[in-house]
């Protein structure tokens, strides 16, 4: 018989660290469980106590104060809902709506998604073309780490076993700012993604790409924000009919994406797939962002 | 073990749970509410949904011990005491929305929840507030009627 896990609620954040300290990594954190209840059913998971923080009333808060500010415990169904977050982070919202179903959105926390560190986490792709970045709570105090870089592997992130994700901030989009979150899967819900593309791009005057952010899920052991292909979709116009270098600016961006991403053969695609939709993607979500800065415009002009 | 207290169906119950168990283990075996199946384990088939705090959940993978001080729904907590069925379970049976029966606990509770915060809802968002749930006999069309009938659903 394998030792009794035990199962301690907590309420506070300090509680949750001096837990988390005296426990350290046979602590295994749990909010809604959508995960680690999952994990734990099939073995992968052996935690000697669970550390439950759903009661942690401090985290479940989005604020919009300049940036966004996240609590560890706002759920799927929160960050699909909130007009504050359907207006400055469309993507992310748009995101949050697709990750299974209501069962797993209304339980389902953000700080789960990003230290669950799935490859396919949907959150993260939206999160990286924010700027995001995430707050660790320790007994030493409060470190920011950027998503970017709390990625490490599969399934691994940069928190220690004593400290608590706490919240993550992100910039909201800017004027003549536009962003898109697009996934491929086998049926409209309930789907891993099968390859994910958030772009948020910044439009000039003209129509002309000023500032890019790229970042893709289930291409890699990780999610994963793509400088090179945003580099090269700088200058890029892509209203109307394109012109050459318009073109040879997005076969940079495709090119440079290609040679970013590391996907593989699994249950839900083959790596030749994966490679195959990307530059679709690419090519999409520059459409409707843009798209989407000349709505705003026009909505402007007439308000 | 541990003690647990928490409201079932509007009735306060103590219980003794494992750790590790999960509502659904402790709703059929420990309370003997056997009204939320058991099918994938997972979360991916909504058979075992429940309401907790009135947000629908897959009581297989949500922890029982989670549950203390809180509100379970289950589908035996939905008609009154008296047998009186809700509008939408009515509607259930006028419409021929119950096939074989197994998955129709989980999706009266989704879609409870649903009317409860958008009585009028459109098809769309029926659909995909019902996503989480499968239908094996594929009976969707049917169940989208009930609602329908209930909620007089828009185009």
């Amino acid at each position: 018989m394998p030792a009794a896990v035990e199962f301690r609620s907590v309420r506070s954040t300090e509680e949750a660290v001096a837990s988390l300290s005296e426990h350290g990594s046979d602590a295994c954190v749990i909010a809604g469980g959508t995960d680690v209840m999952m994990q734990y059913a099939r073995h992968e998971l052996s935690p000697a106590v669970f550390v439950h923080i759903e009661g942690i009333k401090e985290l479940t808060n989005a604020q919009r104060d300049g940036s966004l500010r996240l609590g560890a415990l706002v759920t799927h169904r929160h960050l699909a809902d909130d007009p504050v977050i359907r207006t400055g982070h469309p993507a992310l919202a748009e995101a949050a709506a697709t990750v299974g179903g209501w069962q797993t959105q209304g339980v389902g926390t953000l700080g789960g998604n990003l230290c669950n560190a799935s490859p396919a986490a949907d959150t993260a792709p939206p999160l990286l073309v924010a700027d995001a970045t995430v707050e660790l709570c320790g007994p030493r105090g409060i470190r920011r780490v950027p998503l970017e870089e709390f990625f490490l592997g599969r399934r691994h992130v940069d928190r220690r076993p004593e400290e608590l994700l706490t919240g993550v901030e992100a910039a909201p989009l800017g004027p003549r700012q536009a962003e898109v979150y697009l996934k491929v899967g086998r049926r409209g819900g309930m789907v891993v993604a099968v390859a994910g593309l958030a772009a948020r791009l910044s439009f000039d005057e003209q129509g002309v790409i000023a500032a890019a952010r790229l970042a893709v899920c289930s291409v890699g052991p990780t999610p994963l924000r793509v400088r090179p292909a945003e580099e090269a979709l700088l200058g890029l116009c892509p209203s109307g009919r394109m012109t050459d270098d318009g073109y040879t600016a997005l076969e940079e961006a495709i090119a440079a994406l290609s040679g970013a991403v590391s996907p593989i053969d699994d249950v839900r695609s083959s790596a030749a797939y994966r490679r195959a939709v990307l530059p679709r993607l690419l090519r999409r979500s520059v459409e409707v962002c843009r798209a989407a800065v000349r709505a705003g415009i026009s909505q402007d002009d007439l308000s | 073990m541990m003690w647990i207290e928490l409201w079932v169906n509007g009735s306060e119950r103590v219980a003794e749970v494992r750790p590790d168990e999960t509502l659904l283990e402790l709703l059929r075996d420990g309370l003997g509410l056997r009204g939320a199946k058991n099918a994938c384990s997972e979360g991916e088939c909504g058979a075992c949904t429940v309401l907790l705090d009135g947000v629908p959940i897959d009581a297989c993978i949500y922890a029982a011990p989670a549950c203390a001080g809180r509100a379970v729904t289950t589908v035996e907590g939905l008609a009154h005491a008296d047998g009186e069925l809700t509008p939408l379970q009515r509607a259930f049976v006028d419409t021929g929305a119950v096939q074989c029966g197994f998955c129709t606990p989980g999706f009266l509770l989704t879609l409870h929840a649903l009317l409860a915060e958008n009585p009028t809802p459109t098809e769309e968002e029926v659909r995909r507030a019902m996503v989480g749930n499968i239908c094996r006999c594929t009976g969707y069309a049917h169940i989208l009627d009930a609602v329908a009938q209930v909620a007089g659903v828009k185009e």
